[in-house]
This record gives C-alpha cells, structure tokens and sequence, in this order.
C-alpha cells in the first residue's frame, strides 16, 4: 500500500539506486535531509530522505569488499531497519531499508543519523572516577575492582536492599533479562526501568 | 489519538496513520493540550485540559451507550460490568464533560458519533495519557471506550500504545521492574519458584540472598522515586537507606522534581553509570563515590528487541565496540564474577547472547515468548523483504505464513506469531486469540450482581473444541498450568484442541482490586481548578507505596494555583530522544534543534511582558527553577507552558558543561524541564504526573 504511493511521489524505477550518508556528501546533504525530515512527516518521507545518485558514481563502489548489515534503529519503539555498510570493521555509511515491511524506507531525523552513535566524538572512551572533583581515567579492572569491593561493603554493612538498580529499555531483551536476573541473584527487588515513568 | 503526538515521537509510524487517513478516509481525532505537529496533520482536533481523559472518554462513551451506538453483540458476549460502567459514565455528560474539560458539550457528542459511525477503529495513546495520578484510569477509559464500540481484536481497531524508546516493550516483558519478574510472573512465592526452575538454582539460594522472606515479596523501589529512598523527604518502609546506585542505560534528567534526584547524589556511598556517552548525571553532586563505565552502543553488539507491536528482530552487531567499550554483557559479565555468584547465574548459558534468548524462552510463557527462537528471529530479521506490507505475513521464502516478527503470543516452535490481540475470527494455532481468562470464572460486583466471566455460548476461535467460554488450562501435567508447566504440554494440548492456554474470558470493564472499580475523573493532585478538587478529590495518602510514602491527598491544595497559575506540559522533539545524551551528542542533531524554549501563549506573553525569544524563569511548587526561551506560540492555551524534556549541561540559571569529562559534554545544553515538573505519582503504578502540574513563569 504505502509502498507503492512511495513508488508514485517519488521516482519509479530508481529506487536501488537511492543511498543515504554517503560521507563523500557528507554533512550538507544531511543536513538538507534532516531539515526535510523536521518539516514533514509520514509518506512523504522516503523519497525526500534519499539522493538519488549518479549511476556511474554508483559503479566506483567506493567502498571495495565492504559488506552490508541488516539492523535495527535504536531510537524509537517503531523498530525501523537500516542497512548498515561495514568496510574493514568500520561503519563506513548507511542505507535505508526499501523492503523493511514496517519502516517502508521511512526514517526520521534521528535515525538517519544512526551512524553517529558509533563515530560520534563524544563517546565515551575509558572508565573514568571522579577524584577530587576532576575525572580521571582509569582501567576496566581497577573500575570493576573497585566498584565489586564497595557492593559487596555494602552489602555486608547494609543488606542488599541498599542496593538501587534502574536498568534500561534502551539494551537487548537478553541484556533486560539479565539486569532482572542480577537484582534476583543480588537479592533486592528495587530494580526499575524507564518502563516506570 | 490521544495524549501522543506521533508526528515527533514516532515519526515513521506516521506513514500508516497518513495511510489512513489519505487512502481509507479515515478521520484521524487528535486529543491533546497543545495543538501539535500531530494535531495538524489531524482531520478534527480537540483541545484538552490536561489531566481530564477519563471525563472526556468516560463523556464519549456515555454518548455512545445512552444513544444506543454502541456493539451490543461484542458487550454481551465478550464484556464483563458493562452496567456497572454505564452506572459511572452516566455521571459524565456533555456539559460535565465541558466543565471538567473545557471540551465544548457539542464537540463530546460530535466526537462520539465520528467514532461510531467510523468503525472499526483504533485508539492511539502515548505518555500524554499515562504521565498524570490517574493515569491508570486514563488507559483503563481508552479500553473500555473500544469495548463498547466493538473495536478489539480486528484489523484496524484495538488498543495501540505507542511505546517510546526501542525496546521499552522488550524490557517491560523481562520485567526490569520492582513488582515483578520477568513475564510478568510477579514477585509471589510460586512466581519465585517458577524462575528458580528456570535459573536451575536452589529456590532456598535465591532466598537467602534476600533480607528476609518478607522483602522477596515486597515491591522495591521504582524508578520515579528511588532517590526518597536516599533523602528520605517521604517516610521509607525499608529496613535500610539506599547507599550505592547502578544507572545503566538509563537517562536521570528524564526524572520529574529532578533536583531531588540530583541531590541525592552526595548522600550516596557510590554510583555506577553505565552509557556510551556521558549523561546529565555526571553534573549532579561533587563527591568522588562516582564512576562512568563506557559501554558500547548496541550496534556494537546484538540481541533481539520487541518493538511496539510486539514484534521480535535481530539486531545485528554492526562493529566492533570502539574505543576501550565494552558491551553490556561483557560488563555484566565482569561485575558478576567478581560479586561471586557467576557459576549459579551462568549456568546454561555459554554462548552469549543466544542462550539468553533460550533460557527467556524456556521460562516466559505468559505471554508467548517461547516460541521466539533466536533461530527463527533471525530468519525473519534477514528475510523482512519477503513480508506481505498490509498482512505482515511471508509470501513463500523461509518464514511462509508466519507474521513478521512473530508477534507475541507465539505460542510454539511452528506457531506464525499474533498479529492481532483478541481476534476470534482466526484460529489460535493461526494467530488468533480470545480474551484471557486471568481473574477467576465468576465475580460478585459492589451492586451485589453476579457474573459469569467467561465469554458466551457460541463465542469462540474457529476449530476450538468448546463453543463458548472456557478457564485456562491446568493439571494436564499434574500440579502445573499453562505458565507454570515448563515442558510446554499444557500450551501445545491447549493449541491442538484449538483452544487459547489462556482460556476464553470476556474483557472487563470494573477492576475490583482497584480504588476506583471503573475509572472516575479525579482533579491532578496539583490543580489550577480549585472549585473542582471538593467533587473530583484526589486519593488518599499511600503509606506504603512501592516501599515510600506518596502524599495524594494531602499534597492537594485549592490554593495552590494562586502562586502557580499555569500548567506545565512536557514532551519530546523530533530530533531528540528521551534524556537527549545520545542526540545531542550528534552534531547535526544539535543544529538542528539546539536550544531548549518554553512555549507560551500569546496572551499570556502579552499579560506577563514577554515577547518571543526573550528569557524567562520557570518556577515549579517544589521549588525548581529554570531559565529557557520563550517561544509565543498559539500552539498552547493562555493556561498551559509546554517544554520539551530532552536537555541538560545547565542547572536553574547555571552552566554544567565544566561538571562533563573534558570534551565530552553534548553539542547541545540547555535547562532539563524536569526541574520543575511537579510532585504526584499515579495510584496503581506510581508513574510521575509530568503532564498535569503548575508553576509560575517570569521574565528573566
């Protein structure tokens, strides 16, 4: 149904060809298409949110032997798809996903930056402290050392109800799954998630 | 749709209500205080005092029952306590309506009628209709208003909730919650046992692992108030203070009265957070009891979600996680060791994440996660281009017949999944569903009528070997039921007869557990209509709510909004999500959309001196404060201030942005609305009333 309108406003035929986040357009074309995005909604969002390119700038492949990944937005509960294209273990770009049965192609602003959650510069990059006010670096065991000592202090001194565990909606059914399986183990139930509020 | 503004929240989804609405003609009714991107793309809009759903629906399906438009067929078959619920919507008539709403009476009795002459149809709502005290009244009045029109179980119709983040649906099934476990077993003791055989640990392990037995049966705290369980401004019920926080993947500025929440943060002996960005949580406190765990996005690991139709995928690992991440099962992995009991809580799982996948299976079968093998999820997740886009079901390939994503209940290895809750008009084994038979087979309501609970002669799937009505299925496996029977006889019987585990029960409109039996409007425990709070009080004070006491009652004062005249509104902006660490720390996120404003109407910029674009200082009852933007806008009311709740890096006036690891605070900063979203909580579930508080607005 919406698919084949998306055909009509858009293109017919060209529809392989359409490419999103080629970093060679880089930021101007985002920016447009998220501009695009921030405007209209719905239907008409697929073929504004796509660049059809050249057909021979389409034959330079200009990623060699890159492979692509189907996955899954994290953003919103839509569960919209994104091919994912991997070049020597780098996320080198993304392509929306025509055929998803749901998102149709579509995607908001922010899923069409989806990208960015991997090579954002503002991710954080080692376990940090706060010592004496500052944030100071330190290693994975000197982090999870330090933080098993004081758990189990508490524990001991406390109970393991002194214990507050706020899980997420934003990590996989397994990883949910096991954050509830840890405060059973623990021995608390004052464990939540965003679910709450 | 009500309370829910799609439009900027789900965006994508948008295409299938403009589908709707452009291709079947259908009316979209837009519900909601402000006039947003979703109202306008609305065929009719209404314009609501926030807080007073269940009076406007209860007010609908007054209409809709007085002037006999409602199913008659689907409510004496498949409804329970209609009487009693008409008894209760009787009170709410068009004019009530418009007292209590501000919803002019006509526009109650137009809006009626648009729903039943346009049938089936669906009811949309999001944290607009949850986010308030009554709350739980607001959903319960959406389902009954779809009973009563015949709208559950068919395409096109039932209840659908717009959840928010990606896999909230996901967590909300494991139950990452302090009422229950995962499947929504509860906490109870046989609910306990049943994990235990699951866990294939000592049932008297997991015990002495507790307190006492009395605090493996008691709900824990919740996240809307677990820092009371630090400051104790609220009397606790637990035999300890809270002293060590872990916040994993989870965003503190999303908090109402957050203030509270970041004051609690000295008082703590240690915090652990857990997020591949650095979040507004490293702004609050001073104290060197923190510690920041880089963990890596999910497209650095994999695992199944649920999205909000109930929909498994498999999201593929794109990378590797970058820098020194790691994934969160490799962090869960390491702490577990290291607090000592990782050979018990690993125990039948090697391989990571599959075996995770399996143990869930193996254990959640309230709802159908069994048949959701990792196998067969990733079969649909590689193959999505071979679903039919109006069935969701596979045309040929390897998934044929089933629906994409194996919609729970999915009952077996072979069943296609449940696209549809409800729907009688297929059989189980095909993914149809009656309702569940889950509170007894006969009740006696408060007006001393007797009613059999079961759904009437006649009223079954296709195939089901009873023609009617039927408890769920128990004892085939001797001692156990359809959820407790870990061999998965029971369900399979059940299926082969063409009968829901579950049983064949009629949805029911009067909870009696609940204080108010079928829902009631009740005046926000914060509220700008002092004439209305003697006839519409709120609740009485909870003691012991969640472990904390929750003040309703007398947190409710008529005299309040003489200092506080307008209500604050909170909500979400396309190009944000939730506590905004994630989005804006994407650049062109935050160029996008840089600032945080608080939107004002242009009368009451007018009255109070303020022109668009001007500073302004918001002050909340609690004593929060916040200086943001004004944006003049006619999409609010002259009593209503809406913000968007996505920003931190400043605090009451004060930049944050030195309080982040060097280089790491987001692109963009800006007040958190939550500093002055209000006191209040909802009576069953203790969810935070973001959307119906009052504060008072000055230029800065």
């Amino acid at each position: 149904m919406a698919q084949k309108k998306i055909i009509k406003n858009g293109k017919a035929g060209k529809r392989s060809r359409r490419i999103t986040l080629n970093p060679k357009l880089a930021r101007r074309s985002f920016l447009k298409l998220s501009v695009a995005a921030a405007a209209v909604t719905g239907a008409a969002l697929a073929p504004r949110l796509t660049k059809t390119v050249a057909a021979e700038a389409a034959k330079k492949e200009p990623y060699p032997g890159s492979k692509k990944i189907k996955t899954i937005c994290t953003y919103c509960s839509v569960g919209c798809g994104i091919i994912a294209e991997v070049q020597n273990g780098v996320w080198v770009r993304q392509e929306i996903a025509t055929d998803h049965p749901v998102s149709r192609g579509g995607h908001c602003c922010k899923g069409a930056g989806a990208i960015e959650m991997v090579t954002s510069e503002k991710r954080l990059k080692t376990p940090m402290k706060r010592v004496g006010g500052k944030w100071q670096k330190i290693s994975w065991d000197q982090a999870m050392d330090e933080i098993s000592a004081k758990l189990l202090d508490i524990r001991k001194k406390d109970g393991p109800d002194a214990l507050h565990f706020n899980g997420s909606a934003k990590v996989s059914n397994e990883m949910a799954y096991l954050q509830r399986k840890f405060a059973a183990f623990w021995g608390s139930n004052n464990i939540d998630h965003q679910a709450r509020i | 749709m009500i309370g829910s503004n799609a439009a900027e929240a789900h965006p994508v989804a948008m295409q299938h209500v403009l589908y709707a609405k452009e291709v079947n003609n259908a009316p979209i009714i837009v519900v909601d205080p402000r006039f947003t991107r979703l109202a306008a793309k609305a065929t009719d809009y209404v314009r609501i005092r926030p807080g007073t759903d269940t009076a406007f629906v209860m007010g609908l399906i007054n209409q809709i029952v007085s002037r006999d438009w409602y199913d008659k067929e689907f409510v004496r078959t498949r409804v329970a306590g209609f009487p009693e619920m008409c008894k209760v919507a009787s009170h709410y008539t068009p004019e009530v309506v418009e007292d209590i709403t501000g919803v002019p009476a006509s526009e109650v009795v137009r809006i009626a009628k648009l729903m039943a002459t346009h049938r089936p149809g669906t009811v949309v709502w999001c944290m607009g209709g949850t986010q308030h005290s009554i709350g739980s009244s607001n959903t319960r009045a959406f389902c009954i208003l779809q009973l009563v029109l015949g709208n559950m179980g068919k395409a096109g119709g039932g209840t659908n909730i717009f959840r928010g983040h990606d896999n909230v649906q996901g967590a909300t099934d494991m139950c990452v919650l302090s009422h229950s476990l995962p499947g929504y077993y509860g906490i109870k003791d046989g609910s306990w046992k049943h994990w235990c055989q699951v866990w294939d640990v000592d049932y008297e392990w997991i015990k002495s692992r507790f307190h006492s037995k009395e605090y493996m049966n008691k709900k824990g705290f919740t996240l809307a108030r677990w820092y009371e369980g630090v400051n104790q401004d609220d009397k606790i019920n637990q035999y300890t203070p809270i002293k060590a926080l872990i916040q994993w993947g989870c965003a503190g500025n999303s908090n109402s009265q957050m203030f509270k929440a970041a004051k609690a943060m000295n008082k703590l002996e240690l915090v652990v957070i857990v997020d591949p960005f650095a979040p507004a949580m490293c702004e609050w406190g001073d104290k060197d009891n923190i510690y920041l765990l880089p963990c890596s996005s999910q497209y650095e690991t994999s695992g199944s979600l649920t999205s909000t139709s109930r929909q498994f995928q498999w999201r593929f690992k794109v990378v590797d996680p970058v820098y020194e991440s790691k994934d969160d099962y490799e962090i869960m992995a390491e702490l577990v060791k290291r607090l000592g009991f990782a050979d018990k809580f690993y125990k039948n799982i090697k391989k990571i994440p599959e075996d995770i996948t399996r143990e869930i299976c193996k254990g959640t079968l309230t709802i159908g996660y069994n048949g959701a093998l990792p196998e067969r999820i990733k079969k649909h997740t590689l193959n999505w281009h071979t679903f039919d886009i109006d069935t969701l079901q596979a045309k040929g390939g390897p998934c044929d017949g089933e629906y994409y994503g194996l919609p729970w209940p999915c009952w077996t290895e072979t069943h296609p999944g449940t696209p549809i809750l409800y729907d009688i008009s297929k059989p189980v084994a095909k993914g149809g569903l009656p309702f569940r038979a889950r509170f007894g087979t006969k009740i006696t309501y408060y007006d001393g009528r007797t009613e059999n609970l079961l759904a009437a002669e006649g009223v079954a799937n296709p195939g089901s070997q009873v023609k009617g009505g039927y408890p769920e299925f128990k004892d085939i496996v001797p001692g156990t039921n359809w959820k407790t029977d870990l061999s998965q006889k029971t369900i399979k019987e059940a299926i082969k007869r063409g009968m829901a585990p579950f049983g064949n029960a009629r949805a029911r409109c009067v909870v009696w557990t609940f204080p108010d039996q079928v829902p009631v409007h009740r005046e926000p425990v914060h509220s700008p209509r002092p004439d209305l709070i003697a006839k519409y009080p709120t609740y009485e004070d909870k003691p012991d709510q969640y472990r904390v006491y929750t003040r309703f009652k007398s947190e409710q004062d008529p005299e309040l909004v003489k200092k506080f005249p307008f209500v604050i509104i909170t909500g979400r902006m396309v190009e944000h999500m939730g506590g905004g660490a994630e989005t804006r720390s994407n650049k062109y996120l935050s160029e996008l959309q840089p600032k945080v404003y608080a939107e004002i109407n242009e009368r009451t910029a007018n009255n109070l001196g303020i022109r668009n674009g001007q500073m302004v200082w918001i002050e909340s009852p609690e004593g929060g404060r916040i200086k943001v933007m004004a944006k003049v806008t006619d999409r609010v009311d002259e009593h209503t201030i809406f913000l968007p709740y996505h920003f931190a890096g400043q605090f009451e006036g004060k930049s944050m942005v030195d309080k982040y690891p060097e280089g790491l605070a987001p692109y963009a900063v800006g007040e958190p609305a939550n500093i002055v979203t209000n006191y209040g909580y909802d009576i069953i579930t203790q969810i935070q009333a973001t959307k119906d508080g009052l504060c008072n607005v000055k230029p800065a």
